[in-house]
């Protein structure tokens, strides 16, 4: 299931919180595995089994640490277990595609990936309906993996405490707010919460002007400048003037950002009404004055999460300049094949990776000095054409349409161009203010003079933004989420 | 007086926290009421399973089974039921269109909205397609020895193509139009529709609201055709105008749901003298007697959202008229744009057979004899013509 439905609006959503509402501190939990559960397996009526296993391996695992406290090598063992297995559950169902294609095509042969054998095997036992060509990335995997072995990890580091409930446990990891797309919450964050949590009327109100914004977000910006990319996507690269070239990737930079972050807002904001507190996903990546500044904005809980279980337990920076490169590298490399099994994202992140250690070699000193639009405008260029890497289809996609954005296409500016800016300026006039952070700035500003205000306005906003994105919800067509590739 | 100033403040900030309050359970409650509200609505709703603004039929509530729900058909289903019965459907959509208006979009679910009109947006032909469609009547022609006669009646879209938004997509359907009867040239005798229709275009010649031409239009045709024809055409004059209804509102109108736009009106042109109105057979299936219409008009549909349908009722694969009148034989190719053109004919021929090539699975020689019809007519709008791949199937 997905926020934007309007079967999880209308109908979801009001009876789990209903039923939240009424239950006592007792039942929370249990209400959130089984509507977690319920949510999950609503888009993964089969793989619903595999996040089962997983929460039951982590946490057995969690225990078993817990049990061999002295014993350095089993707890060893133990995360090890963990950490193979979540790795192991990604390189089946995310990589093994990719892993048989580059064999594939490295040494000629044309090896079936065993993955896609056992699906067909398990459709002859039963009509499961499974892909019998290709595996089928299963909703979410990429986030709830990384958050089970957030846990096992600062276990084994001694940075937490046990958790000796399963239910507790499978309720952190089936948490449906945040199961299907982030932010990828860490164990330790939200431990206190899982114990006991407060639900207040302002937390709720709270949480449902964050919903909404985030709705707003993904329906009435990400989905409809989205359109544009979907057309300038499917043209020619060798006949599209630059300016459709440049307005097309342009869509598509705030198509993603709005999906994304909308994604997060809800997330949160449905976390505030259930009694938590999600950490903070974005922060106006797109006015970053470095391009290290705008991974410190951009999808935060990803970055700190590579941070704290990849580059720091590398040596991170203090093992001398050769080694922290090779750590940056390495968390790039990495960065870029979490978002999806194909070179052009590994070529993605190496991208950033080497903008990065370009910017520590100096070149961020200088962005210091220079006024500050022309480091925005550097930022954002470059995160501009790593979005081409990210969104064409093959590298040479990829080159195409950094030649159009070149002219190679033979014209500046077409009919296309010109139509399409002139239809769609206030929503590109709005995609540029709100991510600019205007908004946000608009709404402290109303908060410090007035909270009275600000309150009354959040209720007018809240109602008429939840009717206008029905309005586009029963109207949508156009309704894929971007985020659920990965 | 310092006492009073304090009272005062604080009486404020009270006022200004009892608001933050109230507003914030004012919140609370919009929320979930706009959510409860809309979702029981919804369910205990009595639920039509036809919309016929959108001329389909809604989704049933799927069916629970292993297989549905493992294959995801039972969500999606589920999701699909409740976007087509949600509590106030139309209202919603009419909504977006109304949002989308106001943030300067013209365009909405490829319909330009003009100030007193819709028009559609027309994709760009694919020129390989569209030349096998001109095989398949080159090859019509050499296979019955016979000279066709080819109409190609532009849309809205290239009459009306100075009022669209400045720059927006529209191919040129005149010198699309040029591009087929030069494929044709020697195989098929062109009629030039376009100067007539362009020459007219402040008439009442194209529906507000619908894809199609309005009966004046298609009259202005038939003079045209009539030339090229070697008939006599009647004139205006030889009508009775019927004004059927004044409140058609077409399949443009369903797609964006815009009400700023006057709806249309049907016209049933009658001959003045025409004792009785022919008889209309109407094959949806073959193999099987044959449907028996009295007269060309199926009043029935001037009570219905589909309008239009009073000529001839819907598509169907076959239609033959026996006119009563005298005269040839003729055999027209067709899309919708034929059935408030071909009355017009039924005064020039004895018998006028329609043939949908989109509704016919086999070859045309399985169902007519092409050597019994003294003319050939093939009539497209550009649209249908640019996008319809069924023409090519002439070649078998």
């Amino acid at each position: 299931m997905v926020f934007s439905e309007l079967c999880f609006l209308y109908y979801f959503l009001p009876i789990v919180m209903l039923l939240y509402f009424v239950s006592g501190n007792k039942l929370r939990n249990v209400i959130i595995f089984i509507t977690g559960l319920l949510f999950y397996a609503w888009g993964e009526p089969f793989y619903v089994v595999i996040m089962l296993l997983s929460t039951l391996i982590d946490y057995t695992a969690g225990r078993l640490m817990d049990k061999y406290d002295d014993d350095n090598k089993k707890r060893k063992i133990c995360l090890i277990v963990s950490v193979c297995m979540n790795v192991g559950l990604l390189a089946v169902f995310k990589y093994s595609d990719f892993i048989f294609d580059s064999i594939n095509g490295l040494l000629g042969t044309s090896i079936t990936n065993p993955v896609v054998l056992v699906n067909r095997g398990l459709n002859k036992i039963y009509p499961f309906g499974l892909n019998e060509k290709r595996v089928d990335l299963p909703v979410g995997i990429s986030f709830f993996t990384f958050q089970s072995m957030s846990y096992t990890i600062d276990l084994y580091l001694r940075n937490i405490k046990v958790q000796k409930s399963f239910l507790n446990f499978s309720s952190y990891v089936s948490l449906f707010p945040q199961i299907v797309a982030g932010p990828i919450v860490r164990y330790e964050q939200v431990a206190g919460e899982l114990e006991s949590r407060t639900v207040t009327v302002p937390k709720i109100s709270a949480g449902a002007a964050l919903f909404v914004k985030g709705l707003a977000k993904k329906v009435l910006l990400a989905n409809n400048v989205g359109v544009i990319w979907t057309q300038v996507k499917a043209m020619d690269y060798g006949s599209i003037s630059a300016a459709t070239a440049w307005l097309g990737i342009l869509a598509f930079t705030f198509q993603i950002y709005f999906d994304f972050s909308g994604y997060s807002d809800m997330a949160s904001g449905l976390g505030k009404m259930l009694g938590f507190e999600f950490p903070k996903n974005f922060d106006h990546p797109y006015i970053s004055k470095s391009v290290s500044e705008f991974w410190r904005r951009w999808h935060i809980t990803l970055g700190s999460w590579f941070r704290s279980y990849v580059y720091i337990p590398l040596g991170g920076n203090r093992c001398g300049a050769a080694k922290t490169y090779r750590n940056l590298i390495i968390v790039w490399a990495l960065t870029g094949l979490w978002h999806g099994a194909s070179w052009n994202f590994v070529l993605w992140g190496l991208y950033f990776g080497l903008l990065i250690i370009i910017e520590r070699l100096g070149f961020g000193k200088v962005l210091e000095k220079l006024p500050s639009w022309v480091s925005m405008l550097y930022t954002f260029i470059a995160v501009v054409f790593g979005w081409v890497l990210f969104d064409t289809d093959t590298l040479s996609d990829a080159g195409h349409f950094i030649a159009a954005m070149f002219g190679a296409g033979g014209s500046a500016v077409d009919g296309y161009f010109k139509y399409t800016i002139v239809s769609n300026c206030f929503l590109l006039v709005m995609c540029i203010l709100i991510s600019g952070g205007v908004g946000s700035r608009i709404s402290e500003y109303a908060g410090e003079k007035s909270r009275s205000f600000k309150a009354v306005s959040t209720a007018v906003f809240v109602t008429g933004g939840l009717l206008l994105c029905t309005a586009y919800l029963v109207d949508a067509s156009y309704n894929p989420f971007l985020y659920f590739r990965f | 007086m310092s006492k009073n100033k304090t009272a005062q403040t604080r009486t404020a900030a009270q006022r200004e926290q009892r608001t933050e309050v109230i507003a914030s359970i004012a919140t609370v409650l919009l929320f979930f009421g706009i959510l409860v509200g809309f979702g029981l609505v919804t369910v205990f709703s009595e639920k039509e399973s036809f919309s016929e603004t959108q001329n389909r039929k809604l989704a049933d509530f799927p069916k629970i089974s292993g297989k549905n729900i493992y294959s995801g058909k039972f969500t999606s289903g589920v999701e699909d039921y409740i976007s087509d019965h949600f509590a106030g459907h139309d209202r919603w959509i009419a909504a977006k269109t109304a949002a989308e208006l106001l943030s300067g979009k013209r365009e909405r679910n490829d319909i330009y909205i003009l100030d007193d009109r819709l028009v559609e947006k027309i994709a760009e032909p694919d020129m390989d397609e569209v030349s096998k469609s001109a095989m398949g009547i080159k090859q019509f022609a050499e296979d019955n020895h016979i000279l066709p006669y080819v109409m190609i009646v532009p849309t809205q879209a290239e009459i009306y193509k100075n009022e669209l938004p400045a720059n927006a997509p529209n191919p040129d359907q005149q010198a699309f139009i040029n591009d087929v009867y030069s494929m044709l040239d020697g195989s098929a005798v062109p009629i030039d529709v376009y100067s007539v229709m362009s020459a007219n275009k402040d008439s009442y010649i194209y529906y507000r609201t619908d894809h199609h031409w309005t009966t004046q239009g298609a009259f202005l045709a038939y003079t045209a055709a009539a030339k090229k024809m070697d008939i006599t055409p009647l004139s205006v004059s030889d009508y009775d105008i019927d004004h059927a209804s004044d409140s058609f509102k077409g399949t443009f109108y369903s797609k964006v749901l815009y009400e700023g736009i006057e709806p249309d009106s049907i016209d049933i042109w009658l001959p003045a003298d025409r004792e009785k109105e022919p008889e209309v057979e109407i094959y949806s299936t073959f193999g099987a007697e044959p449907e028996i219409h009295e007269g060309m008009y199926f009043r029935e549909y001037l009570d219905v959202k589909d309008k239009y349908s009073t000529f001839f009722g819907t598509n169907q694969p076959m239609i033959t008229i026996r006119t009563g009148n005298k005269g040839g034989r003729l055999l027209v190719f067709k899309d919708s744009y034929a059935h408030c053109f071909v009355p017009f004919m039924t005064e020039h021929f004895s018998e006028i057979t329609m043939v949908d090539l989109r509704y016919i699975q086999m070859s045309y020689k399985d169902i007519i004899d092409v050597s019994d019809y003294d003319k050939v007519l093939f009539l497209y709008n550009a649209s249908t013509f640019m996008s319809d791949r069924n023409l090519k199937k002439l070649m078998y």
